[in-house]
């Protein structure tokens, strides 16, 4: 298994982590790498809005909803090279995992990554929300996970 | 599996061409193209947006995504398609700069060689190679002809169906 790249965006758009695992993908400057977040940041948010008029939910709106649905924007994106897979958190972090297109149980990664990025990040008592994260445990935690699986 | 809409985007950005369908045709075949107007009630948070808007929101999309895919795996890596919770959206680019656009409802596999197919056996053969069709499409011009439509119609009816 071969997983490229990880990067997380806020949810303001911005990338606060980005850690490459595997050689494969072009070798972007943080600058680039920054307007790559924010370029998909805004593309996340127009596919929630590009649903077929037949899908979107008919409700009342004199009645509102504790819990309405919300569509969910781009979750797996394929190229020839590389597939994308996008993992949007309740509070609007995105987590974007890079890897190859025959890649079988990404959800599950990105899911174990997660963890680990609660565990690692949320916990931190250093850590202030939205920042860039610069968690040893989390690079250390990331690095056991992925690299032994591949 | 349910075809929702199609486009095609000339090399000058334009939508040339838009085609929505109902998912569940009316019985009338005339009638199952027509454009997906059930009363949006839902006004609040979905703005219905006029065909032209998704026309230019899915340019939008389709243009940024081919070119962070071709930022970060160089020129040759090329866009085929993206999923989300509700549809999915296939992408065909041909070598002139033609952009296909499907949108399907996502247990859909990859439509790359069906929208390679519409271009080839169809646009080519109904658009452009008719003579009294002009070479630029500005507006749409030519493109939404008789023989196109009624291919189109077929192979999405009997191919993707």
């Amino acid at each position: 298994m071969v997983v490229f790249a990880l990067l997380i965006i806020n949810k303001a758009g911005g990338l606060v982590y980005n850690r490459e695992f595997h050689t494969g993908l072009a070798k972007l400057s943080s600058n680039d790498l920054l307007i790559l977040a924010g370029t998909f940041h805004g593309v996340h948010a127009i596919t929630r809005s590009l649903i077929p008029s037949s899908l979107k939910p008919i409700s009342n709106p004199g009645t509102p909803q504790n819990f309405p649905q919300r569509p969910s924007g781009l979750e797996v994106l394929e190229s020839s090279h590389f597939r994308l897979t996008c993992f949007q958190t309740l509070t609007g972090t995105k987590f974007l995992l890079f890897t190859e297109p025959a890649q079988p149980n990404v959800d599950s990664v990105i899911k174990r990554i997660y963890e680990l990025y609660t565990d690692f990040v949320m916990k931190n008592p250093f850590y202030t929300v939205e920042m860039p994260i610069r968690c040893q445990k989390f690079d250390a935690g990331l690095d056991a996970f992925v690299r032994v699986k591949s | 599996m349910v075809v929702y809409s199609f486009y095609i985007f000339d090399r000058h950005t334009e939508c040339i061409y838009t085609k929505r369908w109902t998912p569940r045709p009316i019985s009338n075949s005339t009638k199952a193209a027509t454009i997906a107007s059930n009363g949006d009630s839902n006004a609040s948070r979905h703005k219905a947006l006029s065909k032209e808007d998704d026309a230019k929101l899915i340019f939008g999309v389709v243009f940024s995504l081919r070119n962070l895919v071709q930022r970060l795996a160089g020129e040759d890596n090329s866009f085929i398609s993206y999923r989300t919770g509700e549809y999915k959206l296939h992408y065909y680019e041909t070598p002139t700069r033609m952009k296909f656009v499907m949108l399907t409802d996502t247990k859909t596999n990859n439509l790359r060689v069906a929208l390679h197919q519409i271009w080839a056996s169809l646009y080519v053969e109904y658009v452009v190679k008719n003579p009294l069709s002009p070479v630029e499409h500005a507006g749409g011009v030519g493109v939404a002809n008789e023989l196109f439509e009624q291919g189109l119609e077929r192979f999405v009816g009997t191919v993707l169906a």
